[in-house]
């Protein structure tokens, strides 16, 4: 049954994931060429100079894209389990309920893993080439507060989309805001190093506030 | 799982608001202070703070009250009093020329944001005895590690296993024990002449490391063995009087001649905590020290930067009302103007913002419960 539920989530977003695919790949073709461009024009020590001088990580193109990644893949997964009233035929499963709602936002976790698995690779290869690994691991550093901006818009975006009220829906938009607006507040390289692992738990644990909307769901509570 | 997400809610809102809302309370209420700006004259001997006059010029006030033009500062004022004709030939028994002055004054700054910040461990290295004179981009870099330093060629991104060599040798010939406490350079061609980097080694001596003809040049300041530098930074200001300063343990501040001269001196600063504004010119350093309280000047001689004279100015706020310590336990913050760092700070603890909102949740449990009853009933 867990895998027929990861097969329905597939073919709710394989649509998505391609189109998101192809923008993340032409992103960072552009990211690329930018960077390899700057390379062949200024010399590669000017990589070095504005990694360390001017606070950049050369990949500030790809900043919002986590963010708008898990906020639409959360939409696109849950949002027509409400508008088509999926949902309760879901949870009627002869499938254990909290295995079921851990497939569905464990798939979506997955995906989105896969594509910052992919942006890491893309990372790890080209700027290996060019500059020292300490700097590598400053630009990582930097680029994992962005994928936690991604799973945290999943998460509560999940939630949100499956929140039966708009009254405690309301809520939970401030919340996703107020988290988001911490986590782009800085722009600073590595801003973010001392309380990384205390954001990641954090966001972890909005994976209660989907089995939360859940709960409210099977409740009947309307507004 | 319901209670855990419960939980979590309360937990998130109530952090969210201690945030948003004290944030949001002082931007309404925030008011612009500024304070004058404060030298030592060299002139009557006093520190003067400038202000504007009701007929709009500028005026220099000392501490009696004593109102003076701006030729009780000749030497940050050079240029203005020698277009006039009005500049001294001589002063404090020394005669002073424009070229003499503009050559010897000096302004150097440091923010706590500068030292409260991730230090990368890679620096870029120039070339301090550039072929052609002009100081050239860098082409080199050394990352530092635990157990030493590794030259790259910042061209193709390889290690320089030979200069790794030869500049690992030269701080050890010094005896520099790693792994680097601190460090502070600025490899820019933005500046008339470069002086490497000022390094605290892990046994808190005093090194200086530059590349001088591709050949590594580390040196160390033997006068400065013993008193445990905690934080360090280079200034290489243009009239080559003082190549840095240091600070110790307990924030006393020495100062750095080029020539290797460590000078104590009386100036108390923590560069975590305050904010540092030095000006300098031919006979005397004016150091301002700023921190949330207020500012601190000293007034320093430039020859062996004795203490002449020093003076505090606590700020003058008027006490706003702050509507939040009656509502709220304490205030959170993420970002400061002390640092890089986006951390938690919760501060501004208010006991009557306790007891307020426990009486309020008590307050909400009770109506709660009551409604409960009644709906039983």
């Amino acid at each position: 049954m867990g895998k027929m539920i990861l097969y329905k989530e597939w073919l709710k977003t394989k649509g998505f994931i391609f189109g998101a695919l192809g923008a993340l790949v032409l992103l960072v073709f552009y990211c690329l060429l930018s960077i390899v461009k700057t390379a062949q024009l200024n010399g590669t020590e000017t990589l070095w100079v504005l990694i360390l001088q001017r606070d950049y990580v050369l990949v500030e193109t790809l900043k919002y894209f986590p963010v708008a990644l898990g906020a639409l893949l959360a939409v696109v997964q849950y949002l027509p389990e409400i508008s088509r009233k999926r949902l309760k035929l879901t949870l009627h499963l002869p499938y254990p309920q909290k295995k079921t709602v851990f497939a569905m936002y464990g798939y979506g976790l997955i995906v989105l893993l896969a594509f910052f698995a992919f942006i890491s690779i893309v990372i790890l290869i080209v700027f290996r080439h060019f500059v020292a690994g300490e700097l590598v691991t400053r630009i990582f550093a930097t680029v994992a507060v962005w994928f936690l901006a991604g799973i945290a818009a999943y998460l509560w975006g999940a939630a949100i989309c499956l929140e039966p009220t708009w009254k405690m829906r309301a809520v939970l938009i401030g919340l996703l805001a107020a988290l988001l607006l911490l986590l782009f507040i800085s722009s600073t390289p590595e801003a973010y190093n001392r309380i990384l692992v205390g954001l990641f738990i954090y966001v972890l644990c909005g994976q209660l506030l989907v089995f939360n909307s859940i709960l409210r769901f099977k409740e009947g509570l309307q507004d | 799982m319901k209670t855990a997400a419960k939980i979590f809610l309360y937990i998130s809102l109530a952090l969210l608001a201690v945030w948003v809302l004290p944030w949001a309370w002082r931007i309404v209420t925030l008011k612009s202070y500024s304070t004058p700006f404060t030298l030592y004259s060299c002139v009557i001997h006093d520190f003067t703070r400038l202000e504007r006059s009701d007929s709009k010029d500028l005026t220099f006030i000392d501490r009696k009250g004593n109102v003076y033009s701006d030729e009780v500062q000749p030497l940050f004022y050079g240029r203005v009093l020698n277009t006039k004709g009005a500049l001294p030939d001589t002063l404090e028994g020394r005669p002073v020329t424009l070229a003499l002055i503009d050559s010897m004054n000096v302004v150097f700054d440091a923010s706590p944001k500068d030292f409260n910040r991730k230090v990368i461990p890679v620096c870029l290295l120039m070339e301090s005895v550039p072929f052609r004179m002009e100081l050239q981009d860098p082409e080199d870099a050394f990352v530092i590690r635990k157990e030493g330093i590794v030259l790259y060629d910042i061209k193709d991104n390889t290690v320089q296993e030979e200069k790794t060599k030869a500049f690992s040798d030269a701080l050890a010939s010094q005896g520099f024990v790693f792994p680097v406490a601190q460090y502070s350079g600025n490899p820019s061609h933005h500046k008339s002449y470069d002086e490497g980097y000022l390094l605290i080694d892990s046994a808190g001596n005093l090194f200086q490391l530059k590349q001088v003809n591709g050949e590594p040049y580390a040196r160390r300041f033997t006068q400065a063995d013993g008193i445990g530098a905690r934080y360090v930074n280079i200034t290489e200001l243009s009239s080559m009087a003082l190549m840095g300063w240091f600070t110790d343990g307990a924030d006393n501040m020495y100062f750095l001649r080029p020539d290797g001269q460590v000078f104590r001196s009386d100036v108390k600063y923590n560069p975590a905590k305050e904010s540092l504004l030095g000006v300098g010119d031919i006979f005397y350093y004016t150091i301002k020290v700023s921190d949330d309280d207020g500012e601190k000047f000293y007034a320093l001689r430039a020859d062996d930067f004795s203490l002449v004279d020093s003076m505090d100015r606590p700020y003058e706020f008027e006490k706003e009302f702050n509507l939040c310590k009656y509502i709220f336990p304490c205030r959170l913050y993420f970002t400061s103007s002390k640092e890089t760092w986006v951390r938690p700070h919760f501060v501004d603890f208010s006991w009557i913002g306790l007891i307020v909102d426990l009486a309020a949740i008590a307050a909400i449990v009770f109506i709660r419960q009551r409604r409960k009853n009644k709906a039983r009933k």
